[in-house]
C-alpha cells in the first residue's frame, strides 16, 4: 500500500505538510512537491463538499470528511516520500455518488407493488386491441317534434322504411313526458331512442339523460313507451323561445357475420401510412441534403487549405450541434412555425437526418481508399472518371446502406414525432392515451411494433448485400 | 529511351526523399530498383508518371519532356505507362470487369466512360488481358472475393488494357505470400520479353537476381548504386542495407 518514492526522496518537514493540508486539501502534497497529486485531491475535495451541501443531507458529508482525514495522512506520506493508497477515499467518494444518485432519481421498488391494481386497468384493455369491430345491420326511423310548442306544431308522425312512428303530444317543452309508439319494428329487438335537436346533437333519453335508453319491442315488432324531453334540448339554441322541429330517432341493430376495420382502427391505418411516408420523405430529402454537406465535412477533401480547413470546422461544429437536438424539440418549434401536421415532424426529422447522414457520410468519404484514385490517374484517367471509377464505387454501397437504416431509425421517430403534433401514429396514439382509451392504444403499439419490426428486419437484409 | 536527369523531390513537410537522382533506363530492359523502405523507391517511380511532382530535374521519354507535360499532355503519355501498386490499388467493390477496364479509361471518351458504356472491342480486350493472367473466369466476380495474388493479376490486367511501353511497378509483391511472388514477377517477367521496359522496386535480393537485367540502390533519396545484379555482395548488400541488415529470402522455390 505504500510505496517507496525512488527518485529524488522529499526533504519538506512532515508536520508542516500535514498541517496545511488540513488546512486546505492538497496543499500539503503540493508542498511536499506532489503537485499533480495535490491538485487532483484539491479538486475532489472541493466537488465531495459542494456535492454534500448541494443535497443537504449531513450524513453525506461523512464522504468529504473521510477525504479530509485521509488528505493529512497522505500529505504526511508525500512529505516523508511515500505514496499512499487512493482506495479509501476513492470508495467515499463512490459510495456517496451513488448514494446520492439513488436517492436524487426517487428510486421505489415498491411503487410497482403498490399500484397493482392500476395495471390491471390498462393491461386488460391492452389483450383487446381496438382493431377490427363487428359488422351490423341498422333499422331506424324518427318522427318530428316541436319544442318548444309553436303555434302550429307539425304532425308528429312520420314513416321511414315501412316503419310507421308516432308521437304524442306533437309538441312540448323541457322535461315533458311524451308517449312514443312504433310499428313496423323488428320484433323482439332492443330498440335505442334518441334525441337528436336541430343542429343535429344526439342525446341520451336514458337514466338522467347520461345513458342510452333501450326498449325492447313486441313479437309483433310494435313498441309504445313513454320519454321525457332532455333538458339539455335548447341548450345550444340561440333563442330557448323560438319553437324548433326537434326528432326522436328509434335505432336497431343486428350483428352480420364478417368484421370491418373499427373507427380507431381506420385512424391507426391512417396514422401508421401517414408515418411511413413521413419517414420516407424525410429520410430522402435529409440523404439529399446530407451528401453535399458530407463533402464539406471530410477533411481529407478539406484539410488542405486553411480556408476549406475552417469551412470544414464550420460545418462539422454545425452538424454536431443539430445532431445533439432531439427530432421532438426540432417539431415543437417548427409546429409553432408551420402548424400541426405532418409537414413539421418531417421538417424537425429531415434536419436531424441531414446532421446525422452528414456525418456518417462525411466519415465514408474520409475511410476511401485513396489507392484506386491513384491508379485511375495514373492510367490517365481525367477527374470526372477517376470520381466514376475510384470514387463512386467505394461511397455508393456505404451511403445507401447508411441512408436505408436512417430510414429505420426515422420510422421510429416519426411513430412519435405526432406526440408534440407532428403527424403520423404518435398524433392518434397520444390522444388515446390522454382519453384512457387502451384499446385504441394497445391496436398502435401493435401496428408500431409491426412496421418497425418488419422495416428493421427488410433494411438489414438489405443492407448486408450491400455492403 | 527513359532518362532521369538530376530528380530531386521535397516534400512540404522537409522531407527530402530523393536528392539529384540521375540514371537511363534503355528500351526492354528490366531495372529493378532496391533500397530500404523510405529511400525514396515509390516516390522515384512516381515522379516518372508524376503522380508525384518532382521538385527539380526531368523526366525525358523517347525526347518528350514528362515534367513539363501539360495537364492533356501528361494524360497521353500515362496511357502508354502501365502502373502495378503493392496494394494492387483496385476497387474492391467494382467487378473485376470494371477494373480491368478502367485501364483503358485514357483512351475512351469522357461521356460515355461515365455512363459505363464500353465497346465491344474493350470488352474483348479486356478478356484477353484477364486470360493471359489466368482469371478470365473471375471477371464477374466482385474484385474484394478475390485472394491478394489474383487482385494484383487484375492491377497487371489493368495495366495491360493500356498497351504499355513501359510498366512501373511499386513493390508488386511486398503484399503477397512470398511463395506467390515468383507468379506475378513471372507475368512481369513475360511482358518484358515481348519488349516493354519495366521498372520495378524489389526487397528480396534472391528476387532481384533472379529478374533484373539491372539494378538501381537508393538510400536516404541518393542513388548508391548502378548495375548488374551479380555485383551486389555481401559488402555492396551491407553498404545499402545498413550494418545490422540480414539478408531475407523470399522464397526458394525453384527457378524458371
Amino acid at each position: 500500500m505504500a510505496a517507496r518514492l525512488s527518485s529524488n526522496p522529499s526533504k519538506r518537514s512532515s508536520i508542516t505538510a500535514g498541517l496545511l493540508s488540513l488546512i486546505l486539501p492538497g496543499l500539503g502534497q503540493i508542498y511536499a512537491r506532489q503537485r499533480y497529486r495535490g491538485v487532483i485531491v484539491l479538486f475532489g475535495a472541493f466537488l465531495a463538499v459542494l456535492i454534500a451541501f448541494w443535497y443537504g443531507v449531513p450524513a453525506w458529508y461523512a464522504a468529504p470528511a473521510v477525504l479530509w482525514l485521509w488528505n493529512v495522512w497522505d500529505a504526511v506520506g508525500a512529505a516523508r516520500g511515500k505514496l499512499r493508497s487512493a482506495f479509501l477515499p476513492l470508495l467515499a467518494l463512490l459510495v456517496m455518488g451513488y448514494g446520492i444518485g439513488w436517492q436524487v432519481t426517487g428510486i421505489d421498488f415498491s411503487a410497482l407493488i403498490r399500484n397493482l391494481d392500476r395495471a390491471t386497468s390498462i393491461v386488460i384493455p391492452m389483450f383487446h386491441p381496438d382493431f377490427f369491430s363487428g359488422v351490423e345491420t341498422t333499422n331506424s326511423a324518427w318522427a318530428p317534434v316541436e319544442v318548444p310548442c309553436g303555434p302550429n306544431p307539425p304532425e308528429a308522425v312520420n314513416t321511414v322504411n315501412g316503419i310507421h312512428v308516432a308521437i304524442s303530444p306533437n309538441c312540448g317543452k323541457l322535461n315533458q313526458e311524451l308517449t312514443v309508439q312504433a310499428s313496423g319494428l323488428w320484433p323482439d329487438t332492443p330498440t335505442n331512442i334518441q334525441w337528436a335537436t336541430p343542429i343535429g346533437d344526439i342525446l341520451p333519453l336514458g337514466k338522467g339523460f347520461i345513458t342510452d335508453l333501450y326498449v325492447t319491442t313486441d313479437a309483433q315488432g310494435n313498441l309504445d313507451t313513454t320519454i321525457h324531453i332532455p333538458p339539455s334540448a335548447l341548450s345550444a339554441a340561440p333563442d330557448p323561445t323560438l319553437p324548433l322541429e326537434h326528432r326522436i330517432y328509434l335505432v336497431q341493430s343486428r350483428p352480420r357475420p364478417g368484421f370491418q376495420l373499427s373507427e380507431n382502427g381506420g385512424y391507426v391505418v391512417q396514422g401508421i401510412i401517414q408515418t411511413i411516408f413521413l419517414a420516407l420523405i424525410s429520410t430522402t430529402f435529409g440523404a439529399l441534403g446530407a451528401i453535399p454537406i458530407s463533402f464539406l465535412a471530410a477533411r481529407n477533401l478539406m484539410g488542405g487549405h486553411p480556408l476549406t480547413l475552417s469551412i470544414y470546422v464550420i460545418v462539422r461544429t454545425l452538424l454536431n450541434i443539430l445532431r445533439s437536438i432531439e427530432p421532438l424539440i426540432i417539431a415543437i418549434i417548427f409546429v409553432v412555425i408551420v402548424g400541426l401536421g405532418p409537414f413539421a415532424g418531417a421538417i424537425a426529422i429531415t434536419l436531424h437526418t441531414i446532421a446525422a447522414l452528414g456525418k456518417l457520410y462525411s466519415e465514408v468519404i474520409e475511410g476511401i481508399d485513396p489507392g484506386p484514385l491513384e491508379a485511375i490517374r495514373a492510367v490517365g484517367g481525367n477527374w470526372i472518371q477517376m470520381v466514376r471509377y475510384a470514387v463512386i464505387p467505394q461511397i455508393v454501397p456505404p451511403f445507401a446502406s447508411f441512408t436505408l437504416f436512417r430510414w429505420d431509425i426515422n420510422v421510429r421517430t416519426s411513430t412519435i414525432i405526432g406526440f408534440v403534433g407532428g403527424g403520423g401514429i404518435g398524433f392518434y396514439l397520444y390522444q388515446w392515451i390522454i382519453k384512457g382509451d387502451f384499446e385504441a392504444v394497445s391496436s398502435s403499439f401493435i401496428a408500431i411494433a409491426v412496421i418497425v419490426v418488419t422495416l428493421d428486419f427488410v433494411s438489414a437484409r438489405v443492407r448486408a448485400r450491400l455492403v | 529511351m527513359l532518362q532521369i536527369e538530376h530528380l530531386t523531390k521535397v516534400y512540404p513537410n522537409g522531407t527530402v526523399a530523393l536528392k539529384d537522382v540521375t540514371f537511363t533506363v534503355q528500351d526492354g530492359e528490366f531495372l529493378v530498383i532496391i533500397g530500404l523502405s523510405g529511400s525514396g523507391k515509390s516516390t522515384l517511380l512516381r515522379c516518372i508518371n508524376r503522380l508525384i511532382e518532382p521538385t527539380e530535374g526531368r523526366v525525358l521519354w523517347d525526347g518528350a519532356n514528362i515534367t513539363r507535360a501539360s495537364p492533356a499532355e501528361l494524360r497521353q503519355l500515362r496511357r502508354h505507362v502501365g502502373m502495378v501498386f503493392q496494394q494492387f490499388n483496385v476497387v474492391k467493390r467494382s467487378s473485376v470487369m470494371t477494373n480491368v477496364l478502367s485501364g483503358r479509361l485514357g483512351y475512351v471518351n469522357s461521356f460515355s466512360s461515365v455512363l459505363g458504356l464500353w465497346s465491344k472491342s474493350d470488352r474483348e480486350r479486356a478478356l484477353k488481358a484477364l486470360e493471359r493472367v489466368g482469371i478470365a473466369d473471375k471477371a464477374d466476380n466482385r474484385a474484394d472475393a478475390l485472394s491478394g495474388g489474383q487482385q494484383q493479376r487484375v492491377g497487371i490486367a489493368r495495366t495491360l488494357m493500356q498497351e504499355p511501353k513501359l510498366i512501373l511497378a511499386d513493390e508488386p509483391v511486398a503484399s503477397l505470400d512470398p511463395v506467390l511472388s515468383h507468379s506475378i514477377l513471372r507475368y512481369l517477367e513475360q511482358l518484358n520479353k515481348e519488349g516493354i521496359t519495366v521498372l520495378c522496386s524489389l526487397h528480396f535480393l534472391d528476387l532481384v537476381h533472379r529478374y533484373a537485367t539491372r539494378v538501381i540502390a537508393l538510400k536516404e533519396g541518393v542513388k548508391v548504386f548502378e548495375g548488374l545484379p551479380k555485383e551486389i555482395d555481401r559488402a555492396k548488400f551491407k553498404e545499402i542495407y545498413g550494418e545490422e541488415a540480414q539478408e531475407v529470402r523470399a522464397t526458394t522455390v525453384e527457378e524458371g
